[in-house]
């Protein structure tokens, strides 16, 4: 191997290195997972408030629970299914991406494909506009008339 | 084309009153979701007059209900004779009534049963943990626990007589369900 094709390599090795160092997952602190899945729960007292958000006392109660089961060390998965339990997906702010839920996410795409399939037919449809028409007749049309005119009056 | 979009526009104005003509069919107070048709969830809890813990074990194979309440919630004050008739008549046979205290201190708990004369048990919710293992939104709310420890309806709001007699009703052994 050359030294150029060398250099080459090196180079592509350390950008791959590079990147999958930026990109490593960063490490979580406790706080940090309560106040993300305290973020995607509904507080059940409020009007569209987050548990993490939410000032009051069951929102509270609710941060507490969540504290206590990352301390115990369950996952992430586990505490929202037992906030699932209790109050079923409607604790989630986001509706999840399974079961008749799923709609909430789909719904918005399939009126786009709809609407882009229509758009699409009636653009296919539309009549071709017809090509301009000079105002000014051809410069040749005339001097072929003058021709015919003069060529009738020697006739006769 | 144009006859197709007219047949989906009335196919999905239809489907929209469909949804809305079930929805407002359906008993805002008797929610569905959540801890219905799942055992109930254990709990242990001191006792609110001190004599001991409220456990649901000790009530295993009995109709359970279990109230949810504060002694500053004005709609748990307007449903307690409603309770005291409840008890009355039915604490006699494998019926319990269980209250468990929430968001509320001991000392105003056992002043509000001392003056409104509540003589069934209840327990000291003191963390909240046993209102969110049930899913309870906001007091008073009512679960209705059968006989094989399954929650079997759940009540937001304040509940009257006949709809909480007819819960229990529904439970008893030999009722048909």
């Amino acid at each position: 191997m050359s030294a150029g094709r060398l250099a080459i390599l090196l180079a592509l090795v350390a950008l791959v290195a590079a990147a999958g160092w930026a990109l490593r997952p960063e490490p979580v602190s406790s706080g940090q997972r309560v106040a993300r899945i305290a973020a995607e729960l509904r507080c059940p007292v409020c009007q569209g408030l987050s548990v993490q958000d939410s000032p009051s006392e069951t929102a509270r109660e609710m941060r507490d629970l969540v504290a206590r089961r990352v301390a115990e060390g369950k996952s992430d998965d586990q505490i929202r299914a037992e906030f699932r339990r209790a109050y079923g997906d409607w604790i989630f702010l986001a509706p999840p991406l399974a079961g008749p839920s799923a709609l909430v996410w789909l719904f918005p795409f399939l009126v786009i494909m709809g609407g882009g399939a229509v758009a699409i037919g009636r653009i296919r449809r539309a009549p071709v506009p017809a090509a301009p028409v000079p105002a000014e007749p051809d410069p040749r049309v005339s001097e072929l008339r003058a021709r015919v005119a003069r060529e009738e009056a020697s006739e006769g | 084309m144009r006859r197709a979009l007219r047949y989906l526009a009335v196919a999905a104005i239809a489907g929209l009153v469909l949804v809305l003509l079930l929805g407002f069919r359906r008993d805002p107070q008797d929610i569905r979701t959540g801890t219905v048709g799942h055992p109930a969830p254990a709990f242990d809890l001191p006792a609110l007059d001190g004599t001991g813990r409220v456990a649901l074990s000790s009530y295993a194979g009995k109709v359970v209900i279990v109230n949810f309440w504060a002694s500053w919630c004005i709609p748990c004050k307007q449903e307690n004779p409603t309770l005291v008739d409840i008890w009355e008549r039915y604490h006699t046979a494998d019926v319990v009534l269980i209250g468990i205290v929430y968001q509320d201190s001991t000392a105003a708990a056992r002043d509000y049963t001392a003056r409104l004369g509540n003589r069934w048990p209840s327990g000291i919710d003191a963390d909240g943990r046993t209102a969110l293992a049930y899913g309870v939104f906001g007091i008073p709310e009512t679960f209705f626990i059968g006989p094989d420890g399954v929650i079997a309806g759940r009540h937001v709001g304040p509940i009257d007589t006949a709809t909480l007699a007819a819960g229990i009703e529904a439970l008893r052994p030999g009722a048909t369900r």
